[in-house]
């Protein structure tokens, strides 16, 4: 018995003091083989989107060698996909390395061959509901769906979805993106389908729908694309979206003019996006060395910053590693306690309804 | 002996040709091609009719026939006040000075669209617009109430012909100022009034020109995309905005649909491309 | 009575541009609360890539007009002088750049000429900018075509081209001094089209991965409120200024022109 023990432990020692200069020797090497390759290329991640031009400012300072190639900041998931499936025999600029997608666009790429496996040295800090299990996609970092508000023209904040369809709102709402192809406005209608009460999926889907029919016949419903110019400007003055894009709005506008963000008592929907390396990516080192980046303190607290949950939150938090100044910049921490992450499953059925059943349930067809 | 040389002569007229065919085979026609192969292809990878077939649904069809309304009355009143104005200045009464500077407004114009477009439209006439709101508080003209409505048809049609009327100038001036000043003379001479050399004259002279620039019109608001997304997303369903959601976000759920319908808008193009060819052929008649 | 009209057109037309351009300036100068201040443009204009981005997408343009000008008017004289049962054929092609979206246009150049293909464009900077030009001269095809193809209807291009063969002019001679000179208004326009297109293009440009204007107004303007519209009030004059000089320098062309 004695033996047995003895042997364990010893076996697990080897296997920890191997294992710690395994991990350094690997960056090490990792480096190495970056520097050779010499340049980085990311796609859609615009710089105010979860603060990402600090995060990547940061990596070029951390590795002044690697030239970081920034692709079509504007491209959705599928953009972003299709450029992984498209650029397949090329080894030219316009192939993409890495890829931030949808939660519900990791399995996808991974069914296809498009992605493939790596597992940061923080792997194992990442909860298991977010990542894959061999390693292909991970998260990254989540929202919650909320209200930004136009104080100038708005007096009474509205605090819950329901507050949306009082008659003091009427030509104020709009969504932030196509609800037949925008992630963004597919999930705001899920989210206000959770907030009558449905169960993520396709209930909430139908339900979603129907209260944005009602917010439409009632005069609420702005049916433009809203944007931070249409919020400043007056058309759109209320907006449904990510709590980031929101604060980041906020502070794109300084004050002019006064914006509030709110995030609804009657739903609270967290939003994952993921990290994932192309299989045909052209600089494979240099893409590692930039998730090791990113699943470091310091990258995951560059996403705070751009109000941004972390995927690694509870982490850092446990460990104290968060400036008190990040927390204070963020929407209070309550806000947060009931948000509900959907499964994929969820999010495919979602996404399937509601891209059928705008255009009928809701009706918006103005002729 | 005629024979020989004759038969040399034809493949040297072709000749002249092959470079353009050559560019837009590798640079137009090649790249688009699995569209038009995708269209007839099944997701199994045989031929198939079965796309084409699916179109036939209330969404898509809809899609096209709205697609088609704002095409066609975009490029008609484009075709229409664009060529006023281009006629105003060319052989009309009006300044001379004007012309220049607004061919060169026009150049930059035609191609004003996508969201900032939208916006300056929103921003101007929407519903929280400062020309809407300046009507409802100076004038008590409530715009909503008389039915007008920016985010529908109506407001994509005015929209558009943002771009559509300068691009009407820009090609019918041209056409405009190779009108002959004999031709007004001689007309005049024989006593007809401005109205009838217009009528008699002017007119079926510059017909063919007119239809062609008005089915180039018709192409153009057919395609157009980015400003429809901007303006109307959420709201109007039309062709391209289908056809660009199931391209970026695979939304009808099977990428060969979204070729079929890219091969229905080809073919669209193609009838009224067609037509404008008959409508032609008739006006030339008599024209050389 | 054709005062009336002339005059009715003009100012009806002319208030209806205004009418946007001014909602949209209006909006752009209000970045400081409270009052109208030029702090939108001061940003934009303080940008270095603005000024990077803009110079490549000028060039680019000029680059493209000469393609396509080398390209269309041989064609469009031809196919009117010797293959006039083409031309609806023609026409057609050079309409489909407009209900082909660009975006699939673009990927299938990356598909086609990649690395690893027969003509590997994107394997270099100067491969990936000669097929940027390409893609341009595409779009603006229906235009250019449609604009030269109109100019040379109001020319009787047979008896020009007779005469000139008669005379003993080969047929470059022809194109370069009798044709070309003849439609150069109509010229003119499809080069102002092509300018403002290329200019203003976003997809082709950040596919490709291209230093152009397009996808810098794209970067810039995402999440912001003043500064796009100050970008597009900006974009939008100097893009005029530059058609005017275009303008200029074709004027100065014309002057061994015999007057009308």
């Amino acid at each position: 018995m004695k033996t047995t023990t003895v042997r364990v432990a010893s076996a697990s020692i080897a296997a920890m003091l191997s294992a710690a200069p395994a991990l350094a020797q690997d960056m090490a090497a990792l480096v190495e083989g970056a520097r050779a390759e010499g340049m980085l290329t990311t796609i859609a991640l615009p710089h105010d989107w979860c603060g990402y031009g600090d995060v990547i400012a940061g990596f070029r300072e951390m590795y002044p060698f690697l030239e970081i190639n920034e692709l079509n900041p504007d491209a959705g998931s599928a953009d972003e996909l299709e450029a992984i499936r498209a650029n397949m025999n090329n080894t030219g600029p316009q192939a993409p390395d890495v890829i931030d997608v949808g939660l519900a666009f990791g399995p996808a790429a991974q069914a296809e061959g498009l992605i493939t496996p790596y597992m940061v040295s923080t792997w194992d800090t990442i909860p298991e509901g977010a990542r894959d299990a061999e390693g292909h996609w991970y998260g990254d970092y989540y929202g919650v769906m909320s209200f930004i508000v136009n104080t100038d023209l708005v007096d009474n904040i509205p605090t819950s979805f329901e507050d949306l369809l009082k008659p003091e709102y009427v030509g104020q709402v709009a969504l932030a993106g196509d609800p037949r192809a925008s992630n963004q406005a597919i999930l705001a209608v899920m989210a206000a389908g959770m907030a009558r009460g449905a169960e993520p999926g396709a209930a909430a889907a139908q339900a979603g729908l129907e209260f944005f029919a009602e917010l439409n016949a009632s005069g609420n419903f702005v049916p433009v694309i809203g944007r931070t110019g249409t919020l400043a400007q007056g058309t759109t003055p209320i907006l449904i979206q990510w709590d980031y894009n929101a604060l980041s709005a906020r502070d794109t506008l300084a004050g002019n003019p006064p914006v509030e963000v709110v995030v609804p008592s009657d739903a609270v929907l967290a939003g994952v996006y993921v990290q994932a390396i192309s299989a045909h990516a052209p600089h494979p080192n240099a893409a590692r060395l930039w998730m090791e980046y990113l699943y470091s303190d310091e990258g995951q607290l560059g996403w705070l910053a751009g109000y941004c949950h972390p995927i690694r939150f509870n982490d850092l938090a446990a460990r104290g590693v968060i400036p008190q100044e990040m927390m204070d910049a963020l929407p209070p921490a309550e806000s947060y306690a009931a948000a509900v992450f959907p499964t994929l499953d969820q999010v495919n059925a979602n996404r399937d309804a509601v891209v059928a059943g705008w255009d009928s349930v809701v009706g918006a067809n103005v002729e | 002996m005629a024979q020989p040389r004759a038969r040399i002569r034809l493949p040297l007229t072709w000749l002249g040709v092959v470079p353009f065919f050559v560019f837009v085979g590798l640079f137009l026609l090649l790249p688009t091609l699995y569209i038009v192969v995708g269209a007839f292809r099944s997701p199994e990878g045989g031929f198939t009719f079965g796309n084409i077939l699916a179109l036939n649904t209330p969404t898509i069809l809809s899609a096209y026939w709205v697609s088609i309304k704002i095409a066609f009355w975009s490029s008609l009143i484009g075709c229409a006040v664009g060529f006023a104005m281009a006629a105003a200045v060319t052989v009309g009464a009006g300044p001379r000075w004007v012309k220049n500077p607004l061919l060169t407004f026009s150049g930059v114009a035609s191609n004003f669209a996508g969201v900032p477009l939208a916006f300056a439209f929103i921003a101007t006439i929407g519903p929280a617009g400062i020309i809407t709101l300046y009507l409802r508080h100076e004038f008590g003209i409530n715009l909503r109430l008389m039915g007008f409505n920016l985010l529908s048809t109506l407001g994509l049609v005015i929209t558009y012909l943002f771009f559509q009327i300068p691009l009407m100038i820009l090609i019918i001036t041209p056409a405009l100022e190779g009108l002959k000043r004999e031709w007004k003379e001689a007309a005049s001479i024989l006593g007809a009034t401005s109205f009838q050399y217009w009528r008699m004259v002017a007119f079926p002279i510059l017909f063919p020109s007119i239809l062609g620039t008005m089915a180039l019109l018709f192409a153009n608001a057919f395609g157009a995309v980015a400003t429809a997304i901007a303006l109307t997303g959420p709201s109007l369903n039309i062709a391209p905005i289908l056809l660009y959601a199931q391209i970026r976000g695979d939304v009808l759920g099977s990428p060969n649909l979204g070729y079929a319908l890219a091969f229905g808008m080809i073919v669209i193009t193609g009838l009224a491309n067609a037509l404008y060819i008959v409508l032609r052929a008739r006006s030339e008649r008599w024209l050389k | 009575m054709t005062r009336l009209w002339s005059w009715g057109a003009l100012l009806i037309g002319i208030a209806f541009f205004l009418m946007p351009l001014y909602g949209m300036t209006e909006f752009s100068l209000k970045m400081r609360r409270g009052e109208y201040s030029f702090d939108a443009y001061a940003t934009v204009l303080a940008d270095p890539r603005f000024q990077a981005t803009f110079g490549y997408s000028v060039l680019m343009a000029v680059l493209t007009i000469l393609c396509g000008v080398l390209l269309v008017v041989p064609t469009a004289f031809w196919v009117r002088l010797k293959l006039p049962g083409l031309r609806p054929w023609v026409e057609f092609i050079t309409l489909l750049p407009l209900v082909i979206p660009s975006i699939v246009v673009v990927f299938g150049y990356i598909r086609l000429y990649n690395t690893s293909s027969w003509l590997p464009l994107t394997g270099s900077v100067t491969g990936t900018n000669i097929l940027l030009m390409f893609g341009y001269t595409v779009l603006a095809l229906p235009y250019m075509y449609r604009a030269v193809d109109t100019g040379l209807r109001t020319i009787d291009v047979a008896t020009l081209t007779e005469a000139a063969q008669s005379l003993g002019a080969g047929w470059v001679t022809i194109l370069a001094r009798v044709i070309l000179p003849n439609v150069l208004g109509a010229v003119l326009s499809g080069a102002f089209l092509t300018f403002a297109i290329v200019i203003g293009e976003f997809t082709m440009a950040a596919l490709l991965d291209r230093p152009a204007f397009g996808p810098y107004m794209q970067l810039l303007g995402a999440n912001r409120a003043y500064e796009p519209a100050a970008l597009a009030v900006i974009a939008f004059a100097i893009t005029w200024a530059c058609m005017g000089l275009i303008q200029l320098v074709t004027r100065f062309s014309k002057h061994n022109r015999v007057a009308r």
